[in-house]
């Protein structure tokens, strides 16, 4: 009925009717009259006449049946939509027919089901047979249908959601609740006849969860949940079907069920005393760590242990306590090695300005014989082999030099097989060695100590010890040193080997020089001359003793043709291999070997040592020795050094 | 949900485990003599089972269900047996009645089922998972008639039911005539009938069974 302002004016003329077209459907016209007189003025308008153009006037479109639906499986219900119904009232019919019949039926209820709507009672309901429904709409203009809805009530079952849904909670053995759900069948299903058999399915998530967990649980009426996290609020919801083919119900409303937490005083209790205990733990045994960290490594990865010479202590060695050194070496056993292989080595300290050398050379091997050379002297390099002082008297055979001795500074060396270490050493001195001039290997290295001073000889001998020390002052009269070259005069620290042995090798050699007589003096002698002329030395041999009255050592020179020998050796072949003192600074008492009596050779391998000449201390009478108080001097173990005032001679 | 793939062999197992329980005989050694609650369970699972596998065989074949549904001419050969269309009549008829219908059913397809076996191996028409289906309904559906007899000679020898099943020899005739119709239908249209009746069959022997016990899960 819009308003429309359209004027339009048509001059009829001389007629009383007109026709007019091109209206609009639905519109409301007015119309109005007017005349006018020939060339004369217009009348009045007349009064208005209206009429309403109806609206289009159709068939109605075909209406949609939308679906059909049986809840129980013994009534279904069509349902339609209808279209545009033309502007008409429209009037819906539906109309079926079944299989195999020829018969339509219309619907015989459009109420229950509600508007545009077609409920089929249980009369009128038969299954196992193909339903063919279609939906007519009628108005004024025509009628159309829709297209034919075939159904078999049998598949279209969509029963209602279950009812009666009961959630509770109950507790287990050990007290942690699960969910029992029970629920019944929707009361419209005839569960018991068997007629309509459903299957139920159930699903719940947590109230804040986003997924659905679903779970099928078949035609049985309750269930029982266990993984429920206590604390948690979970919805819950069923559903159910035909156990043929059907469709899903709708969901159940949600329901909701809060699991309790598990929480007891108790619990709790204990774990914050477990927190405690735990914690107090950690403190004291990072305490104990912090205390005792250093104990504990040490107890973890104990420190490695340096070399060690059983008996010898380095720190006595570096205290210059010499005593506990040698008695520690000496009195502990030090396991003697081997006649070949231990080399004693005898040292003779001797100053000599003149040159003059005592070489002591003992090539017998005698265990627990050790080279001590403490020096005073700060030079390290003192008593090498390789220092320019040392003097080593070594032949020039390349033999092993059993019994050589190394002065160096041997604090606690120990004793390897004897010949090699001792090769190497006089090896390598060889160049400052004096020409070797006797087959016999060199035994004695003298090392060289400063001048005034004096050299300190700690030694240990089971055997009698001997010991020298020799002042710088008593040099003339010293025995005799082994130098190097002919004029060296200085001192050379003659480093006694000690001897657990008797055997004693001191021999003497004077090499460049003349025949050197060792003047061996009984002890009644006294105030002999020098006993040895201080004289340049290969080695030191005892060579012969003269039991006369004056026995004298004998420098042997075995080799060297040019020495002169004395070889005054009466018969016995007594070899003095023992240096047993020092008288008047430059006598050199010997003692005589008794072992060794009918062999000049000493009992080393040829091939290693000079025979030297061995005395045992078994012979002390017959030893030319100092006199007594020496004797108790000599026969000191563990002394440092002997007084040379203490062999203030009185051979007797 | 039924897996249906997974659930065939399962299923031939348990017919035949069915069988062997139905010919089980009381007094063996080992073997319990079942109830007929028992053996109703079991005769009802299986006519599941066969529903189920007609139903897969039906969904494959035809993928839209409803507008195929109204294919004209499509008629059964079963289609002109009495059979009740609805629970109430199922509900009123009597028992014997009942048990012989769906005697008169299963008898009805056990022919036809051969044919269409041979039809389709010969056609290749459906799909080859759907072929061992077929074969497998023929042999499942013999299963059941079986099953069925058993149970209905229990009731016969427990007075459930009366002794009046004469019908049998009749129903073997007109199952002959019904089976040359058989042989006129198509393939879609076998699959359709067939899956009907075996609805028909289960939805009978749970009427049956609950109400000859109404207790029993009922």
């Amino acid at each position: 009925m819009g308003v429309h302002f359209l004027l339009q004016t048509v001059s009829v003329g001389m007629q009383t009717h007109y026709e007019v077209s091109s209206l609009k459907a639905g519109v409301k016209y007015i119309v109005q009259v007017r005349c006018m007189l020939d060339l004369g003025e217009w009348s009045e308008w007349s009064s208005e006449r209206s009429i309403q153009i109806p609206k289009e006037q159709l068939p109605p479109e075909k209406p949609i049946i939308i679906k059909c639906r049986s809840p129980e499986k013994e009534t279904f219900t069509c349902w339609w939509k209808p279209a545009s119904d033309g502007g008409l009232l429209t009037k819906h019919t539906l109309l079926y027919s079944k299989e195999g019949e020829e018969k339509v039926y219309e619907c015989p209820d459009y109420k229950t089901a509600g508007p545009n709507s077609c409920y089929f009672n249980k009369k009128h309901t038969s299954f196992w047979t193909i339903y063919n429904i279609t939906v007519r709409a009628t108005n004024e203009m025509g009628s159309n249908v829709s297209d034919p809805h075939y159904v078999d009530v049998t598949y279209i079952v969509q029963p209602d959601p279950p009812v009666n849904i009961t959630l509770e909670l109950k507790k287990s053995i050990k007290r942690k609740p699960y969910l029992v759900l029970t629920w019944s069948p929707p009361p419209l299903a005839d569960v018991r006849s068997g007629w309509l058999t459903l299957e139920y399915e159930l699903r719940l998530k947590p109230e804040e969860g986003e997924e659905w967990e679903t779970i099928f649980v078949g035609q049985q009426t309750q269930c029982k949940m266990f993984s429920l996290n206590p604390g948690k609020r979970y919805i819950v919801q069923i559903h159910c079907k035909p156990d043929h083919h059907g469709l899903w119900s709708e969901w159940s409303p949600e329901m909701y069920i809060e699991i309790p937490t598990d929480f007891r005083v108790k619990d709790m209790v204990v774990w914050i005393i477990v927190g405690v205990l735990s914690s107090l733990i950690c403190l004291i045994m990072s305490w104990i760590m912090i205390m005792k960290g250093y104990r504990m490594m040490a107890f973890i990865l104990p420190p490695v242990p340096g070399p060690k010479i059983k008996g010898i202590d380095t720190h006595l060695l570096e205290t210059g306590k010499s005593e506990e050194l040698l008695s520690a070496l000496g009195c502990h056993g030090f396991p003697p090695t081997s006649d070949c292989e231990e080399l004693l080595i005898e040292y003779l300290e001797v100053e000599d300005s003149e040159d003059q050398q005592l070489m002591p050379s003992h090539d017998t091997p005698s265990k627990n014989t050790k080279i001590m050379l403490k020096e005073t002297d700060s030079d390290s390099g003192r008593g090498s082999c390789d220092s320019p002082s040392l003097l080593p008297v070594k032949c020039r055979e390349s033999r092993s030099l059993p019994s050589a001795l190394q002065t160096q500074d041997v604090r606690a060396k120990e004793k390897k097989g004897g010949k090699g270490s001792w090769d190497t050493r006089c090896m390598a001195s060889e160049q400052k060695t004096l020409p070797c001039e006797s087959i016999k290997t060199c035994t004695w290295l003298a090392a060289q100590l400063p001048s005034n001073q004096a050299a300190m000889f700690a030694y240990h001998s089971t055997v009698e010890a001997f010991k020298i020390t020799l002042n710088t002052t008593n040099v003339n009269n010293s025995p005799v040193l082994v130098g190097n070259e002919e004029n060296r005069q200085s001192l050379y620290p003659i480093a006694e080997t000690v001897y657990d042995d008797v055997e004693k090798v001191s021999e003497m050699e004077y090499s460049k020089t003349d025949q050197t007589t060792v003047q061996v003096r009984q002890n009644e002698h006294s105030n002999k001359s020098p006993f040895l002329n201080p004289k340049l030395m290969d080695y030191v041999e005892v060579h012969k003793v003269r039991q006369d009255e004056e026995p004298t050592l004998l420098l042997k020179h075995k080799e060297n043709s040019g020495k002169t020998k004395k070889c005054t050796v009466p018969g016995t072949s007594k070899e003095y291999t023992k240096v047993s003192t020092v008288v008047d600074h430059h006598i050199l008492v010997l003692l005589p070997d008794q072992r060794s009596q009918n062999t000049p050779v000493s009992q080393e391998p040829v091939a290693e040592t000079s025979q030297n000449p061995q005395q045992s201390q078994a012979e002390k009478n017959t030893s030319y020795s100092a006199t007594a108080p020496s004797d108790s001097r000599r026969d000191t173990s563990g002394s440092d050094y002997m007084d040379p005032s203490s062999f203030m001679p009185s051979f007797k | 949900p039924r897996p249906d793939a997974a659930a065939f062999s399962a299923e031939a197992v348990a017919a035949l485990a069915l069988l062997w329980l139905l010919v089980c005989a009381p007094g063996d050694a080992g073997c319990h003599p079942l109830t007929v609650a028992d053996l109703f369970d079991r005769v009802i699972r299986h006519s599941g089972r066969i529903h189920s596998l007609s139903t897969a065989l039906y969904e494959k074949h035809f993928p839209s269900r409803d507008n195929e549904l109204g294919r004209p001419a499509r008629k059964c050969h079963t289609s002109g047996m009495l059979t009740p269309n609805g629970k109430e009549y199922a509900q009123k008829i009597p028992r014997e009645e009942l048990t012989q219908v769906i005697l008169k059913l299963l008898q009805a397809w056990k022919e036809p089922l051969s044919h269409f076996n041979q039809h389709i191996e010969h056609h290749q028409e459906l799909p080859d998972d759907s072929l061992s289906k077929a074969k497998q309904i023929s042999n499942m559906v013999h299963e059941l008639k079986t099953g069925v007899e058993k149970v209905t000679e229990k009731m016969q020898s427990m007075g459930i039911i009366s002794n009046s099943l004469n019908g049998m020899a009749s129903s073997e005739g007109t199952g002959l005539s019904i089976s040359n119709e058989a042989n006129m239908m198509s393939d879609s249209d076998f699959i359709h009938c067939f899956r009907r009746d075996s609805n028909k069959v289960q939805s009978y022997l749970k009427i049956l069974k609950c109400r000859i016990m109404p207790e029993n899960s009922c």
